[in-house]
């Protein structure tokens, strides 16, 4: 029989979300337009278009060594250009945000090539060839994975993740990189992910409502959303996990 | 002699303040007779970023402004989230409950009994103030803070 990779354990709407973000087969939704130039900005590795800086030259003008597993694997875009290695490095609240820091880094094992991924408690970093970068980031961006409120884009400073939101329903951001605009509802990037601030703004959408982020969220959170202890199957397969875990340290022999 | 000790709470709301709803919730509290020490509470706003590529940089922020609390300016240096409390007697916080309870519409918030701020002097305590430390300036900040409290008429 084939092998069908299963993701991850769970009966509840949080375990069936975190399945379809790892599922590289499931087509991520997506919500909003945020162009190519606006994902520079916000990053702030380069002007918006000026060319790529790069780190070595590129491969076609390299010498390789003769190496099988250079011949198997396919270089991706950025690599074959020899593009410096950037970042981008998201904070998501535990408050029914649409992703988490370690479900980032096993959907984009899935679905990206070429990347580093860093998992932090409340955030998590991205490291790979900078026009790699800026595609996968519009892809986090742009698709379900995403709120305007929940998720920040921070490089640096980015406490936020475990605080109460604020009266306008936006994560606490010590340097409010990103602000409501109350009147047209929509979130504006008004610093790029380091704290510098930006010349022109740059909107990101309006935040997703209450229904929908509990209905879409892939954290467990007794309060505002699916309690972990309500999911039987998931705590079944943590404790598995934990009990093996500990027998082994003891060299069980069976 | 024996020494008076005063009751604490403290008041914890589901969101953090605005500093609009800060400056009503505090007015408020101050319109309460018994109310002692104040220390309000939350994640630091800094005026430059303190670290990062942009150190250095100054760091507008929407939630970090003046508020008029009483008869003085408060500059909040936080986004509020807590407000430590010391007040005379156990009878002031069911009175200080009734008084903030119409600021809260859209959100909640609880009243917590309990010991929050410090009554006796640390080590840390000791060796910045000495050993006749005023009672009244302890646990209401950092002892390596050079920010001085600010002093609230009451109306007893």
């Amino acid at each position: 029989m084939a092998y069908k990779p299963q993701y991850c354990a769970g009966q509840t709407v949080v375990a069936a979300n975190r399945r379809k973000a790892m599922d590289p087969t499931h087509k991520l939704t997506k919500l909003r337009d945020v162009t190519d130039k606006d994902i520079v900005l916000i990053m702030g590795h380069r002007a918006p278009g000026s060319a790529y800086k790069s780190a070595h030259p590129p491969l076609s003008e390299q010498q390789e060594p003769a190496c099988p597993v250079r011949k198997m694997v396919t270089p991706t875009d950025g690599a074959k250009a020899g593009d410096r290695v950037r970042y981008i490095q998201f904070a998501d609240s535990m408050y029914n945000a649409p992703c988490q820091p370690y479900l980032r880094s096993y959907l984009e094992a899935y679905r990206f090539r070429g990347i580093d991924p860093g998992t932090l408690s409340g955030r998590q970093i991205i490291e790979c060839r900078e026009r790699d970068l800026e595609k996968y980031a519009k892809d986090l961006v742009n698709t379900e994975l995403f709120d305007p409120a929940l998720c920040g884009i921070r490089g640096a400073t980015v406490h936020g993740h475990s605080l109460r939101l604020d009266e306008n329903g936006m994560m606490f951001d010590m340097l409010q990189r990103c602000v409501l605009d109350k009147k047209a509802g929509v979130v504006k990037y008004v610093k790029n992910q380091i704290g510098e601030p930006l010349d022109a703004e740059v909107k990101v959408g309006k935040p997703m409502d209450n229904k929908w982020l509990k209905a879409n969220t892939t954290i467990y959170h007794s309060l505002v959303g699916t309690a972990y202890r309500d999911d039987a199957e998931a705590i079944e397969y943590i404790q598995r996990i934990h009990s093996l875990r500990t027998k082994y340290g003891f060299m069980p022999k069976e | 002699m024996t020494e008076a000790t005063f009751p604490q709470c403290r008041i914890v709301t589901e969101r953090l303040l605005n500093p609009e709803t800060t400056e009503k919730l505090l007015n408020k509290v101050v319109s309460v007779a018994g109310v002692r020490r104040m220390v309000i509470n939350g994640p630091r706003l800094p005026e430059t970023v303190p670290y990062g590529p942009a150190k250095g940089q100054a760091n507008p922020h929407p939630m970090r402004k003046t508020i008029h609390v009483g008869d003085q300016e408060v500059a909040l240096n936080v986004h509020v989230g807590t407000v430590l409390l010391e007040v005379e007697s156990p009878d002031v916080i069911p009175a200080l409950k009734a008084a903030i309870e119409p600021v809260f519409t859209d959100f909640t918030f609880r009243i917590q009994e309990g010991k929050y701020m410090k009554t006796s002097p640390s080590l840390v305590d000791y060796c910045k103030y000495g050993p006749d430390a005023d009672k009244s300036m302890l646990g209401l900040a950092d002892p390596n803070s050079k920010s001085r409290p600010i002093i609230l008429q009451g109306i007893k």
